[in-house]
C-alpha cells in the first residue's frame, strides 16, 4: 500500500464492545449500531462529529457481531467519509505470521493497528467511542491540546457528585493539568468525569502502547492502564472541559432516558441545529402516513411509518406500523417494528422488525404503573395475539415465540 | 436484456398550466409527494429495472433539476461505466404543440446514443407518476423483434387526464397508426403513455434522416413510419398519473393519501429514490392534531393538519389549521392561520392569523419564498 499523505489528526473509534448492559438490544448487533432517536444509529454521533470537526480519516475498531455495523458504515458515504485520501476504515482483529488474537482491551485494539496509523503519519490521534450521544467540535479540543503543548488531553465534564463514583474521575490543578485519575472512586475528590475522549500526540502514544503490551499484568485498557502509567511518568496531561449535552447510552435506563430527553419541549440535544448536522445512513423510505383515526401527541415519527392508532410521548423509527385501536405511550419503537390492532404498549422498547400481534398489552399492570420498569422486546421476535408482558428487561426471541 | 438498454428522460418541458409551480423550474423538477420531484419516478423506474445508463435532457431553467440530480448518487448512477448523463436541451420559443420528444433535443446529444453499445433505448417524459418495471416489457420487445414498443393505457380516462391524447390504432398488438385528438366522451380506447422503447440504431438513423426538418417530434416520425416498422403496443396496468395542469398535480398529490395508492407507488421492493437530505424525524407537539396526511421528515407540527401533503422541514405553529393542502419544504405557518385547498411552494411564510381558502378543485398557489 502506498504511503498516504500526512494527516494532522487521525480518529480511532472504539466500536468493538458487546454492550452487554443493553441486554437484548445488543443480542444480535454491536452497541454502536443500535437505533437511536428515530432514524439514527448510535455511531452516527461520533462519525458526524468527526466530519463536522474536519477529521476525514477514521479507523473503526470492530469485533462483536460486526455485520450490521459494517454494512451500515459501508464506504462511509453517508458521512462524506468516502475519501480517497483517508476516509473511514473498518478495522477488525486479524491474523499475522505470529498468529492473531482478539482485541484484548481498548489500548490493545489501537496497538494492533499501529501500522494503520503510521500509514498516515499523524501528529495526533483522537480516541473516541461509538456509544455516546453528543455534539462536539474535536478541533477545539485539538487547539487546546496544542496550546497547552500537551502529551495527552482528556475531555471531561462535571457530573452530579452523587453519581461521580460511576465514572473515571479526574482532578486537576488550576491550570487544568491532570493530577489524579481514578476509575470509579468510592470517595471522589472531584466531580470532573472522563468522557472517554482522548487526544494523544502520536509518537508518545505509540511508545506507550508498545510498553503497555509488554506488561503481561496489564489489561491493555486506556482508563485502567495506559492513562495511569503516563500519569506516573509525569507526562503533560490536561483536562479539556466540555460544555453541552453528553450522554453515555450504555444501559437500558440511560438509553431510554436519552431518547426521552429528545421529547422535552426544549431538548438539550437539538437535532434541528442545521449548523452541525448529524448524518445517518438511513434506508430509503417514503414520507410517513398518519391515518384518519390516528392521534399523535408529543412524539417523533420517522419516514416510512404508517400510523392508524394513538401515539403519545414516543419515538418511532423508520418503517414502524401502528394498527387501528392501538395505543403507544412512553415507548421507543425501533426500525420496522409492527404493532397490530388494539394493542396497548407503555414504557416499552420494541426491537427492530419485532412484531406484536393483535390485543397485546405490555407494561400496563396497575400495581406497577408508576414504577420505572421498561419492557424490552428483542428484535425480530414475535409477541403472539393477546400477549401480556410486564417490565421484563429483555424479552428474548426464543422465550415467547 | 437489461444491460443492453439505456434510458433517456426528456425534462425539457414546461407547462404554463402549472402556474407558478413551473415558473422557475421544469415539470421534471416540480416537488411531489412530500420528498420527491416528478423526475424521480421515471428515473427510479429505469434504475430499478436494471438500467445503468440514463440521460436526462435538461431544460433552459436547469438549476432545480441539476441540484436534484448531482452526480446521480441517489439513484446509484455515479458510475465508471455508464451512469448519469446530463444532456442540454435546446431553447424553444413559443410552444403551440404539445411536444413530447423533440428530435432536435436528441440530435443535439446524438453522441450519447452513438457512443453506447446498447441495443435499445427507453424514452420517457418526466411528468409521470407510476412505479413501473420495464424488465418484462424489454423481454417482450426482444421476443417480438419489435423496432419500437409503445406503452399504452386503456379504458377509463380519468378527469385528471390530459384532454389531448395520442391514440393508438392497432391490429392485435401491432400498431397501425397514431392519431392525436381530443378524448371525447372518455370512451374505451388505447392511448399512448408517454413512454416508448426504440432500437438505438433506428433512433440514430431517424435523427440523421430528419436532421434538416425543424420542430419535428419523434412521435411524428413513428406515426409516419408505422407501416414500415414493427411497432408494438404494450399495456400498462396499475396506478399511472401524468401531471400536465395544476388540477392534475393537486389531484395526484391528494391521491397519495389513499393507502393502496401509497403501497403501489412506494413499493418496498421497487423504491422510488430521491436526493437524500438527512433530516431528523418529524416532531409532533402536545397540541398537534394530525390526521389523514402524508408527512415528510424534519417537520415541527404543533397545529391541526388534515388531508394534506407536508414536505420536509415544514413548521406549523399551535392553533394553525391546514386542510386539504400541499405545503412544500421549509414553509412556516404561524399561529391562528387557516389554509384550505392551498399549495405553498418552498420557503413560504404565512403570517399569524392569515386565512387563505381555495376552491375544492382549484387550489390557490403561493409562490416560492413569499411572505403572506
Amino acid at each position: 500500500m502506498k504511503r498516504m499523505s500526512k494527516k494532522e489528526c487521525v480518529a480511532m473509534l472504539l466500536a468493538g464492545g458487546q454492550g452487554s448492559r443493553l441486554g437484548s438490544l445488543t443480542r444480535n448487533i454491536a452497541k454502536p449500531a443500535v437505533s437511536f432517536g428515530g432514524k439514527y444509529r448510535i455511531i452516527d454521533f461520533s462519525l458526524s462529529n468527526c466530519v463536522n470537526s474536519g477529521i476525514d480519516t477514521v479507523g473503526v475498531l470492530t469485533q462483536y457481531k460486526p455485520f450490521v455495523l459494517n454494512s451500515y458504515i459501508g464506504l462511509g458515504a453517508a458521512w462524506d467519509l468516502d475519501n480517497a485520501q483517508g476516509g473511514v476504515h473498518i478495522l477488525p482483529p486479524y491474523m499475522s505470521e505470529e498468529g492473531g488474537e482478539w482485541y484484548k482491551g481498548t489500548a490493545n485494539a489501537i496497538y494492533q493497528n499501529i501500522d494503520f496509523i503510521n500509514n498516515y503519519n499523524p501528529d495526533y490521534v483522537l480516541i473516541i467511542s461509538g456509544d455516546h450521544i453528543y455534539r462536539m467540535d474535536y478541533s477545539k479540543m485539538l487547539d487546546f491540546h496544542r496550546e497547552k503543548k500537551a502529551d495527552v488531553t482528556i475531555s471531561v465534564m462535571p457530573v452530579p457528585w452523587e453519581e461521580a463514583s460511576r465514572f473515571g474521575i479526574i482532578s486537576t490543578d488550576l491550570e487544568g493539568r491532570i493530577k489524579r485519575f481514578t476509575e470509579k472512586p468510592a470517595e471522589p475528590d472531584s466531580n470532573l468525569a472522563s468522557m472517554g475522549i482522548y487526544i494523544f500526540s502520536w509518537p508518545l502514544l505509540r511508545t506507550a502502547l508498545i510498553q503497555d503490551e509488554k506488561d503481561d499484568t496489564s489489561d491493555n485498557d486506556f482508563g485502567k492502564n495506559v492513562i495511569p502509567m503516563l500519569l506516573e511518568e509525569e507526562k503533560r496531561m490536561f483536562a479539556y472541559q466540555f460544555e453541552g449535552y453528553w450522554k453515555d447510552v450504555g444501559t437500558i435506563d440511560s438509553y431510554y432516558e436519552a431518547n426521552m430527553d429528545l421529547l422535552l419541549p426544549h431538548p438539550e440535544f437539538d437535532f434541528f441545529d442545521d449548523s452541525r448536522r448529524i448524518f445517518s445512513n438511513s434506508d430509503f423510505y417514503p414520507p410517513h402516513y398518519i391515518g384518519l383515526k390516528a392521534e399523535i401527541c408529543n412524539s417523533m415519527i420517522s419516514n416510512g411509518c404508517v400510523i392508524e392508532g394513538e401515539v403519545i410521548n414516543s419515538i418511532l423509527a423508520p418503517g414502524v406500523f401502528v394498527g387501528e385501536g392501538s395505543k403507544i405511550e412512553h415507548s421507543i419503537l425501533l426500525p420496522d417494528a409492527k404493532v397490530a390492532k388494539d394493542c396497548h404498549l407503555r414504557k416499552c422498547i420494541v426491537g427492530e422488525q419485532a412484531s406484536i400481534e393483535d390485543y397485546t398489552v405490555i407494561g400496563m399492570d396497575e400495581a406497577r404503573l408508576d414504577q420505572q420498569e421498561i419492557t424490552v422486546i428483542e428484535g425480530k421476535s414475535m409477541v403472539p395475539e393477546e400477549g401480556c408482558l410486564e417490565g421484563e428487561k429483555g424479552i428474548l426471541q426464543d422465550s415467547i415465540a | 436484456m437489461v444491460n443492453k438498454t439505456i434510458g433517456m428522460i426528456t425534462g425539457n418541458f414546461r407547462c404554463d398550466a402549472l402556474q407558478t409551480l413551473s415558473q422557475t423550474r421544469s415539470i421534471a423538477a416540480v416537488p411531489f409527494g412530500g420528498r420527491y420531484r416528478l423526475l424521480d419516478f421515471q428515473l427510479s423506474n429505469m434504475v430499478n429495472s436494471g438500467l445503468r445508463t440514463v440521460g436526462i435532457i435538461t431544460p433552459q431553467q436547469s438549476r432545480a433539476i441539476l441540484d436534484q440530480l448531482g452526480a446521480g448518487k441517489s439513484w446509484f448512477l455515479d458510475r465508471k461505466s455508464g451512469g448519469l448523463f446530463i444532456l442540454p436541451g435546446s431553447h424553444y420559443g413559443l410552444h403551440t404543440r404539445n411536444n413530447k420528444f423533440p428530435l432536435k433535443d436528441m440530435a443535439n446529444n446524438i453522441e450519447f446514443l452513438t457512443r453506447d453499445f446498447a441495443e435499445n433505448v427507453i424514452i420517457s417524459t418526466s411528468n409521470i407518476i407510476a412505479n413501473l418495471d420495464y424488465k418484462p416489457i424489454l423481454i417482450n420487445h426482444a421476443k417480438e423483434q419489435a423496432d419500437v414498443t409503445l406503452l399504452y393505457l386503456e379504458n377509463k380516462l380519468e378527469k385528471e387526464e390530459e384532454p389531448r391524447q395520442l391514440f393508438i390504432l392497432s391490429e392485435d398488438k401491432w400498431v397501425t397508426g397514431l392519431e392525436e385528438g381530443m378524448a371525447k366522451g372518455w370512451q374505451k380506447t388505447k392511448y399512448f403513455a408517454n413512454t416508448l422503447i426504440i432500437k438505438r440504431q433506428l433512433l440514430i438513423d431517424i435523427l440523421k434522416g430528419y436532421e434538416h426538418i425543424e420542430n419535428l417530434d419523434l412521435m411524428d416520425v413513428v406515426k409516419e413510419n408505422c407501416k414500415n416498422l414493427r411497432v408494438l403496443s404494450y399495456p400498462i396496468h396499475g396506478y399511472f398519473g401524468r401531471v400536465f395542469s395544476l388540477q392534475s398535480y393537486f389531484q395526484h398529490s391528494i391521491n397519495l393519501l389513499n393507502l393502496s395508492v401509497q403501497q403501489e407507488l412506494f413499493r418496498e421492493d421497487n423504491k422510488i429514490h430521491t436526493k437524500i437530505k438527512d433530516n431528523p424525524p418529524t416532531k409532533y407537539g402536545e397540541q398537534a392534531k394530525v390526521k389523514n396526511s402524508l408527512v415528510s421528515s424534519g417537520c415541527n407540527l404543533q397545529g391541526e393538519v388534515n388531508g394534506s401533503i407536508i414536505f420536509r422541514g415544514v413548521q406549523v405553529e399551535p392553533g394553525a389549521i391546514v386542510r386539504n393542502s400541499i405545503i412544500m419544504h421549509k414553509s412556516k405557518i404561524k399561529k391562528g392561520v387557516v389554509l384550505e385547498n392551498v399549495i405553498l411552494d418552498k420557503y413560504v411564510e404565512v403570517r399569524a392569523n392569515t386565512v387563505i381558502k381555495g376552491e375544492d378543485n382549484d387550489p390557490i398557489i403561493i409562490r416560492k419564498n413569499h411572505v403572506v
